[in-house]
């Protein structure tokens, strides 16, 4: 065998997926050819050094160029999907690629142009799928997801349709309703601390909410992952169950919901769709802005925000979480501005932790790490997902560092003790 | 004579020098090592693919790897960051490629003897977010300073935009230590001091090994030199009614003994129209403007404030108009991102396409600027009139000299190309502009690259006559140090240092 013949990788050591569908590649690469030439083209490779992944990888086919190249790469017949699939699991959909990119940079601006890796992750992830080619951890995770209708979170609770509102016993909260509250998977089976403040400063400031007859996971992991089909089944359960109840307005704590329903929920259901999705950070901005929501209760504690990816490089909301802290009284907050942490996360996104565990505790170690050079005691995030590998990494510490939400620290300040949040 | 020869068992090998999670010998790990932001022919990509990647994690692997290399007489490619502008990371004979990204740690911070020691895989932006809590930087600044690495601006000598003031990749690396092609280990600099600036001792080998794109070993450390982080930035940018008088008012700018200036850039009419025409983060300038000249200033704030007022009054008495606050202050952040221009470019009829940027950078002197630049847009003009799939960008002029910027200028055309249309027919076009373009440098007694290094396609075919009896010697060193040519064969035509000229 010519060694340029030569199809193996010997770091990862994967065998094909099934023989993929020609038509539905070649539809693929005429959709993306001309985007992934745009960053071809130039192949500056900003985006390197602040991709969470390649930080610790440093390997170049799990840079943003590379997943367009693949795509250039597929058009001249040398690569295709069985070669790129795994390359793609890299990657977090945090998006400072895209803001980092030149081609952003430089027409931005004018043109409104942002380039869209993300979307071009999530297609060719699709596209493996549609192919035949899975990830194993991946695949049991949405089969685990459809078979219980929440992600497979490993909680206290079992994951299970009669659990999903275990989180909220005792907090009288009414089913239905105008305005819903919706709790993304890990809150309601694993960090229910986080979706009980929710609620309880939902009800201290006076905003009536409910909770979904039987609520299902957002779908916003299957699509991620590639499982397109999937991730519409439970959107349209949900919308379902929302328009059952007469919601108009839905709540989200958690910035992965919150882009499933901003992002993919109107691409399913195009003008139908009229639902308010309020990000429930935003809307304590506007509560404490406006008197309804009294912070009077110092909290001794030197504090670092973490900029949740999805709401400071997806969707650009780094100023109300900000405000949000700097309304709590006693705190001292060491910030870290918006565009440094392009280059920060998790490393919970998009499955990775599913896929690829060590990669997500090395990513939030080196997170954790630049936290404990401030030299603070609380990393405060707004992302449940991220909570959980930064806590673990936060905890390793001789010098530990602390992760809170920051609901959990809102509902603190606003004197709800500790036994009305933690269950 | 080198050949591709990667067998599993030399794959074997490698695995056992740099572990197996470090070895990659699949598909998408190649061909997304097989190129470079040069213009690259697409349609031969496959031509251009190495047969195994390795990512060592220290100089001993890397110096493992070589020697095994040289054992079975395959040939072996160094990459750092991958952003070079000619292709000395781009393997023309498969074989090995080292990618040296893993290799990224900051070793030592000496705050007292002003140096810092790092890996070759680091980028600099990232270093300097580490330096500058310390109140140093290194000031190692190129367009592609997000993305570039210390490795690749060693294996190409780069150029900094504000060289100026601080130097080039040459002036700021102190010492690095390097692999040579046969395996050993050494440390070369200026004498054997790893932190000495200056020495009289023995040959000067750290130019030997700057810019020798890969053929002469791959670079496993290197010390650099750390300034104080300056206090003030004063950024100008002027415009000018006609090109001569604006590179005159350069001349006059760079000139004049200013110890802050970093640099001073010219740009010509044929950018001022296409940056009107097609880059939308231009600021908009009147029409009656034809040229510009930018220029910036770094150090103490009481250095800067009062050369700042010397500087203005220089460029009015030279025929420049202040454009204002926004643009100086602005545009010359942007600066670094200018690397990044937008991402189309137009055939004649105004249709815009998508197009890639490459920009031909010589070292040319001010005093034959006006004339290159007539004849450059002359092969450009020819070039586009064949084939519309190219399109002309027009010209900058940077200040070149290191810590006192006047006499030479990095001097750039920059070229829109529409990849996705390129053939042999095309491609055979653009290489003989290429060589053309390098010959009209040549002309005027200058070099056919400041910073990119000149080791591409057409281009190459000059540099013995730019060397002259110099490239004689590069042979003769080549074959001393590589004797069996694996380090990056066939760049810089050094094959022909070989028997019968073509080790291949």
């Amino acid at each position: 065998m010519s060694s340029t013949e030569r199809s193996d990788n010997v770091a990862h050591g994967r065998g094909g997926g099934s023989v993929a569908n020609d038509q539905v590649a070649a539809e693929f690469v005429e959709q993306w050819r001309n985007a992934a030439y745009n960053c071809y083209s130039s192949g500056h490779k900003f985006c390197r050094e602040v991709c969470p992944v390649m930080q610790v990888t440093r390997d170049e086919v799990h840079t943003p160029t590379a997943f367009h190249a693949n795509v250039v790469a597929m058009e001249q017949g040398h690569l295709s999907i069985e070669d790129v699939a795994r390359d793609y699991v890299h990657c977090t959909q945090c998006g400072a690629c895209e803001l980092r990119c030149p081609n952003t940079l430089f027409t931005g601006d004018f043109y409104r142009f942002r380039t869209r890796t993300v979307q071009l992750v999530r297609a060719m992830r699709a596209l493996a799928v549609d192919s035949g080619i899975h990830q194993p951890n991946w695949q049991r995770w949405v089969e685990e997801t459809v078979r219980q209708k929440s992600e497979p979170v490993l909680g206290e609770v079992p994951v299970s349709q009669e659990n999903v509102r275990n989180w909220a016993d005792g907090l009288d909260i009414p089913i239905g309703g105008e305005t819903l509250l919706f709790c993304d998977c890990e809150g309601a089976f694993y960090r229910t601390s986080v979706p009980r403040a929710a609620a309880r400063i939902l009800q201290q400031a006076g905003v009536e909410f409910g909770l979904m007859r039987e609520q299902w996971c957002c779908g916003g992991p299957a699509a991620e992952m590639g499982y397109r089909d999937r991730a519409r089944e439970f959107a349209e359960h949900n919308v379902n169950d929302w328009r059952a109840v007469g919601a108009r307005r839905i709540i989200v704590f958690d910035p992965h919901d919150y882009i499933s329903f901003t992002e993919d929920y109107p691409g399913y259901f195009g003008d139908e769709y009229d639902f308010e999705i309020v990000l429930l950070v935003d809307l304590l901005a506007e509560l404490i802005r406006d008197g309804r929501l009294v912070l009077s209760q110092p909290v001794d504690r030197i504090v670092t925000y973490h900029d949740a990816c999805r709401l400071n490089k997806r969707k650009g909301i780094h100023e109300t979480p900000r405000e949000v802290l700097r309304a709590i009284p006693g705190l001292t907050f060491k910030d870290v501005d918006h565009v440094t942490q392009w280059s920060y996360c998790s490393g919970a996104g998009a499955g990775l932790g599913i896929e690829r565990p060590d990669l997500t505790a090395e990513i939030s170690r080196r997170r954790v790490e630049r936290a404990a050079g401030l030299g603070v005691d609380t990393l405060v995030s707004a992302c449940v997902w991220s909570e959980r590998p930064l806590s673990e990494q936060g905890g390793k510490r001789d010098q530990p560092v602390e992760v809170m939400d920051l609901l959990e620290l809102v509902a603190q300040a606003a004197g709800l003790d500790g036994s009305e949040v933690a269950r | 004579m080198t050949a591709t020869s990667v067998t599993d068992p030399v794959i074997e090998e490698l695995a056992q020098i740099c572990g197996t999670d470090h070895v990659f010998a699949g598909k998408s790990a190649r061909f997304n090592r097989a190129r470079v932001p040069a213009p690259f022919p697409v349609h031969r990509w496959a031509d251009h693919v190495p047969d195994v990647v390795v990512l060592p994690t220290s100089a001993e692997q890397v110096s493992e790897v070589v020697r095994l290399a040289n054992r079975y007489r395959i040939p072996v490619v160094p990459r750092a960051g991958g952003t070079g502008l000619t292709d000395g990371a781009v393997p023309l004979r498969h074989g090995i490629l080292v990618d040296v990204k893993l290799m990224n740690k900051i070793l030592e911070i000496d705050l007292e003897d002003r140096a810092v020691t790092v890996q070759p895989g680091i980028n600099m932006l990232k270093l300097n977010e580490e330096l500058r809590p310390n109140g140093v930087i290194y000031p190692d600044d190129p367009a592609s300073y997000p993305c570039s690495l210390v490795g690749g601006r060693i294996g190409t000598s780069g150029w900094s935009l504000i060289g100026g003031r601080y130097g080039h990749t040459r002036d700021l690396v102190i010492s690095f230590q390097i692999v040579l092609p046969t395996g050993e280990l050494i440390r070369v600099g200026d004498g054997g001091g790893r932190k000495v600036r200056k020495s009289s001792s023995g040959y000067q080998l750290k130019h030997l090994f700057m810019g020798h794109q890969g053929t002469l070993g791959i670079v496993t450390e290197a010390t650099l030199e750390l300034v104080p982080r300056p206090e003030a930035e004063f950024a100008a940018f002027f415009s000018y009614e006609d090109y001569e008088t604006a590179w005159r008012s350069t001349g006059a700018l760079a000139r004049s003994g200013l110890a802050t200036l970093a640099g001073v850039v010219l740009f010509d009419e044929w950018k001022l129209a296409y940056l009107r025409r097609d880059d939308e983060a231009y600021i908009p300038q009147p029409d009656s403007v034809r040229c510009v000249v930018a220029t910036a200033m770094y150090g103490t704030t009481d250095e800067v404030r009062p050369a700042a007022k010397r500087l203005l009054r220089i460029a009015q008495e030279s025929g420049g108009s202040y454009l204002g606050d926004e643009i100086s202050q602005g545009d010359w952040a942007s600066r670094h991102d200018r690397y990044a221009t937008p991402l189309h470019g137009r055939l004649r009829t105004g249709q815009v396409v998508p197009m890639s940027w490459h920009c031909e950078d010589a070292s040319i002197n001010w005093s034959a600027l006006p004339q290159v630049r007539e004849e450059w847009h002359e092969i450009v003009r020819r070039l586009v009139d064949r084939h519309p799939i190219f399109d002309d960008w027009g010209m900058f002029a940077y200040t070149n000299g290191a810590f006192k910027p006047w006499g030479d200028y990095l001097t750039e055309i920059d070229v829109g190309i529409w990849e996705q249309e390129l053939d042999d027919e095309t491609w055979a076009a653009w290489v003989e502009a290429k060589r053309d373009i390098a010959a009209v440098a040549l002309k005027y007694g200058g070099s056919i690259s400041a910073c990119h290094g000149s080791c591409r396609e057409g281009e190459v075919d000059l540099v013995p006559q730019e060397m002259g009896g110099g490239f004689e010697v590069m042979k003769k060193i080549k074959r001393a140090l590589d004797p069996n040519n694996i380090m990056n064969p066939g760049k810089y035509l050094l094959d022909q240092a070989y028997e019968g000229g073509d080790s291949t």
